[in-house]
């Protein structure tokens, strides 16, 4: 331990000790002579008091010693410290404090009652209030994801502690190393030059995912370079372990065993520094507001650490968003203990397939092969297959989609179905050996994504050589939602049909808006689609039976048929993007007609202001960054009638971020040794910033200034 | 005493008389105006014998204890005192040099002024008046003489007298012994300041040589009260000794020292049958003689 002082100057003070000598000997007056006859008596009585007096005068002369420098020490601030943390510390003196408040979500974890983030607060007000008169300090606030703000030190305490109160409990992950860096900078800052020393505070509960160790430690950039500053470490935990349980996945997919609309529910529970539970209960409700209900119970077998899976099925019973949220029972850190997700459960899709060219062998019957694809166990398309004469007295608006196959020409429903499409009805159409270009052109002119030209024959079926001489698709969108399912392997099943004979294609117009989802390996369009009004009509150029091809046997056709006629019926664009993270920002796009009025948290809370990205009227588009888990609805106006309503098509899931829930510890060294040693940075578990680091002397001091005072005056008495 | 009277008798007042005569003529008269009204106004005389009373005797002269006894009236014949002898032993060491202001006599000053008065009265009564005056050793003496003109002869002694040397009573004590081989009154008058630790025993040996001793001890006031604060050098007055104290630090234990020491000098008095008389210098001299003729008048009766 090493004594060192905040005002050194004021150490000349200690001059003053000397005082009480300086006066004995300045005013010590030479004896008077004085002839007396008794002078055995005053010689045996100075005799007698000698060694008393001289004890008394010395004791006198320390007393007074000792007030006079106990005094002037004590103005100078003494403090005792370790001799690397005096190094560390630099000249000494008053110290420019920056004080970095970690308000992320695992401070809400509650320990005794409280949460870690109620402790920080306190323990960050007690920071301030020890800040000398000359010490300038700034606050900043980290609990997002956000670039932290980090003013330069100020002399402004009540704006501080505004601040501090201000403070609320945040949900999000905070990256308490960019913070942490921000602040430091901020002690660079000239306004904080004549200072002498830089300190940073960081009121934490020092879990690992906080931090990033591998980026180089802050430094303060001054003119005479970088310097580091003094790092005190709050454990708002107060150095217990934070054992945690959560909820850290939750996963739907169709299951047809379940249903019709049936789903299996993955739920995937971690835990860290737990004891092992069995039977834990697992809850899982559907719906949202006052439709939310228990679905299911279920019970958990937890391991002490780790993670563990549950697989639960649902029927929702009906297509459209459904909400899905599963809990655990709350523990310390209760934010994280359930998850939701908005799962657009597939509507029917109402199919009508028109078999142009019907025949009474099956695998000749041009929809034959369709019509088992589009009726399968789990597929949400309801076919109904007609010929042509059903065709024409079919009602087309009582389907989602048309699938014209080997169909001469619309004829009298050309215009129906023209107005079909442009109402948003899908059109599938597929080529033949009855169909008729030049008809199909006259009839419906602009209705296909290109005009009909002419049969193309790659080879003659059963001919040698005819496999190797058949098209292939090539150039393939696999990106287009109806082919983005093909994946890996998957994508060889599109990639092996062969195809003897397609129908050519004229080149369409520039401004058609085609797209084409695949062409032959001759460079000819296999499959192009095209937005017609609110619908969308799709062109494949060869048959969908075997007759010009063998897609219809290879493994790729079932889910791309199911998918076409989904993508045409539109439902595939109700696809939402996976939950977001709370914190992160998400875009919302709204239909056309419709406005944002508010978003509604999950805590019911209607918040009308929400930011916007870009340019009012040029594609602005509305962003809301949830600040806390759970579901978020949106409330939308019709632009028409004004009216308002909660949207289920827009709403979305907030999760929290799993960084915050594993509340794995660092140790202290780790982070001492990250802000360059215990020389430099200590971990206070008890909260307070000076503990055995600094040991303020002045008051013990005074206290014996007093007590000098007072013997002082006995010894006079 | 009229109040001119007590005004002489003031120390402050004799101080500023010029000579010892003044001072012993002053003292002298207010001692005896002051005895004029003390109801023990007796005579310097002896019982001799008695006689059978007879119409003529003064009845106060009737002895009432014998009548007790005898049954008869009997007169008691007094005898004129002829041959009471008296030394006055003056101390003029250095120490009875010392005054502690100066609006008052020196020890030796009232010394003799003392001695000088008692010699007038003794005379006056035609006593036998002695003198030994001792310091290191006894430097004048005088036989006693009941001579009007010994009376001139013991203040010329006196008022020639100079404080110095060492007090050595045992100088005196011998001188007397080998001197007065009579029973004699001895009154020293001293400060007692003798480095011998035997100085009381050898008065005590005056009074075992049937002499009537009275021991008349002379203090100044600062000597009693130490009235001293700051850093004092004393100085010996008998010797080149010297001391530097501050005097409120050694006062307490100066105080306690010189108490046990004057009861203890009171005991030894008391013990020995010596007559004991404290005096102050800065007390009116008629507190001190008129109280202690008074004792003697009783004592003779």
């Amino acid at each position: 331990m090493s004594l060192s002082f905040l005002h050194p100057a004021l150490l000349w003070g200690l001059a003053a000790a000397a005082l009480p000598l300086a006066i004995h000997l300045f005013y010590r007056r030479r004896p008077r002579s004085v002839p007396f006859p008794a002078l055995d008596f005053v010689m045996q009585a100075r005799r007698e008091t000698e060694r008393r007096l001289k004890l008394r005068r010395v004791l006198l002369y320390a007393a007074r010693t000792a007030l006079l420098a106990a005094a002037a020490l004590a103005i100078a601030r003494p403090r005792l410290s370790t001799p690397e943390a005096r190094a560390a510390a630099g000249p000494a003196g008053p110290a420019a404090t920056a004080i970095v408040l970690d308000t992320s979500a695992s401070m809400a974890y509650r320990l005794g009652g409280r949460t870690l983030l109620d402790r920080a607060r306190e323990d960050v007000a007690e920071v301030l209030a020890s800040l000398g008169p000359d010490e300038p300090a700034t606050l900043v606030v980290c609990g997002s994801e956000a670039a932290p703000v980090a003013d330069p030190p100020g002399f402004d305490r009540l704006a501080l502690r505004r601040v501090l109160a201000d403070a609320a409990q945040g949900l999000a992950h905070s990256d308490l190393t960019t913070c942490v860096t921000a602040a430091v900078r901020a002690l660079g800052d000239p306004a904080a030059a004549a200072t002498p020393r830089r300190r940073l505070v960081v009121a934490t509960d020092l879990t690992a995912s906080a931090w990033r160790l591998d980026a180089p430690a802050p430094v303060v950039p001054m003119p005479g370079g970088a310097q580091r500053p003094d790092v005190s470490l709050l454990d708002a935990a107060r150095g217990e372990p934070l054992g945690n349980r959560w909820v850290s996945g939750l996963v739907a997919d169709p299951e047809p065993a379940a249903g019709s609309h049936g789903y299996r529910i993955g739920v995937t529970v971690n835990g860290e520094g737990m004891t092992a539970e069995r039977d834990v209960p697992l809850t899982l409700r559907v719906g949202a507001g006052k439709e939310e209900r228990t679905a299911l119970r279920s019970l958990l077998e937890l391991p002490a650490s780790g993670s563990t899976r549950k697989a639960l099925a649902h029927d929702f019973g009906a297509g459209g968003p459904a909400v899905v949220s599963v809990a655990l029972p709350p523990d310390a850190l209760p934010e994280d203990d359930a998850l939701t997700v908005v799962v657009d459960v597939p509507r029917d899709v109402k199919v009508l397939v028109v078999n142009g060219a019907p025949s009474a062998i099956l695998h000749r019957d041009a929809a034959y092969f369709l019509e088992a694809a589009l009726a399968g166990p789990a597929s949400p398309v309801r076919p109904t297959v007609v010929d042509a004469e059903g065709f024409g007295k079919a009602r087309l608006a009582d389907f989602d989609v048309v699938m014209l196959l080997d169909v001469r020409a619309p004829g009298p429903k050309a215009a129906e179905l023209s107005a079909f499409v442009e109402n948003g009805g899908g059109l599938f159409v597929a080529m033949g050996d009855d169909v008729d270009p030049d008809r199909w052109e006259s009839e419906v002119k602009g209705l296909l994504p290109a005009p009909l030209h002419v049969v193309k024959t790659a080879a003659e079926r059963g001919t040698p050589g005819a496999e190797g001489k058949a098209a292939r698709f090539a150039e393939i969108d696999w990106d287009h939602p109806a082919l983005r399912v093909f994946t890996g392997q998957a994508r060889e099943g599109l990639e092996s049909v062969r195809t003897w004979r397609y129908m050519l294609l004229k080149p369409g117009a520039k401004d058609g808006g085609a797209r084409v989802l695949a062409r032959y390996d001759d460079g000819a369009t296999a499959l192009v689609e095209a937005r017609r009004g609110r619908g969308r009509v799709m062109l494949f150029a060869s048959t969908l039976d075997p007759e010009w091809s063998d897609w219809t046997i290879r493994t790729s056709f079932l889910p791309a048929m199911q998918r076409i006629a989904a993508w045409l019926a539109g439902s595939l664009d109700e696809r939402r993007s996976a939950p977001g993270l709370v914190g992160a920002p998400r875009p919302l796009t709204l239909p056309a007609g419709l406005a944002l009025a508010a978003v509604v948290g999950p805590d019911g809370r209607e918040r009308r202001e929400v930011a916007v990205r870009g340019e009012a009227g040029k594609g602005a588009v509305p962003v809301v960054t949830p600040d806390r888990p759970g579901l978020w609805q949106v409330k939308v106006r019709d632009l028409a009638t004004g009216g308002e309503r909660i949207d289920p098509a827009l709403a979305f899931a907030a999760w929290p971020d799993p960084r915050e829930s594993d509340t794995r510890r660092l140790e202290p060294s780790e982070l001492t040794a990250w802000f360059g040693g215990e020389a430099l940075a200590r971990v206070a578990s008890d909260g307070k910033p000076g503990g055995s680091h600094q040991v303020p002397l002045w008051s013990w001091l005074l206290l014996l200034a007093v007590a000098a005072f007072l013997v002082e005056g006995l010894l006079l008495g | 005493m009229t109040e001119a009277g007590k005004r002489l008798l003031d120390p402050a007042v004799l101080a500023r008389l010029a000579g010892l005569r003044l001072r012993v003529r002053a003292t002298a008269e207010g001692v005896l105006s002051g005895l004029h009204r003390s109801p023990h106004h007796g005579q310097s005389v002896e019982f001799s014998e008695h006689k059978e009373y007879a119409p003529g005797d003064e009845l106060r002269h009737v002895d009432w204890k014998a009548y007790g006894k005898f049954d008869k009236y009997y007169v008691k014949r007094f005898e004129q005192e002829t041959n009471l002898r008296a030394w006055l032993v003056v101390d003029a060491s250095g120490s009875m040099g010392y005054r502690g202001s100066d609006d008052r006599l020196t020890k030796l000053g009232y010394a003799c002024t003392l001695a000088g008065t008692l010699a007038h009265l003794l005379v006056r009564q035609q006593d036998a008046a002695g003198l030994a005056v001792f310091s290191g050793k006894v430097t004048n003496a005088l036989t006693p003489r009941a001579e009007p003109s010994q009376v001139n002869a013991i203040l010329e002694t006196l008022e020639a007298l100079q404080a110095g040397g060492e007090t050595r009573v045992e100088a005196a004590v011998q001188f007397l012994a080998e001197r007065a081989r009579r029973r004699s009154l001895v009154m020293v008058f001293s400060d007692l300041l003798d480095r011998d630790e035997r100085v009381l025993r050898l008065v005590a040996d005056l009074r075992r040589r049937r002499h009537e001793v009275t021991v008349f001890h002379l203090l100044d006031p600062a000597e009693i009260d130490f009235p001293f604060d700051d850093p004092t050098l004393f100085l010996s007055m008998e010797d080149t000794r010297s001391v530097e104290a501050r005097g409120r630090d050694v006062r307490k234990g100066y105080l306690e020292l010189l108490g046990s020491w004057l009861d203890e000098v009171r005991r030894v008095c008391g013990e020995s049958d010596v007559e004991y008389v404290r005096v102050r210098t800065d007390q009116a001299l008629d507190e001190v003689l008129v109280p202690f003729l008074a004792r003697r008048e009783r004592s003779a009766a």
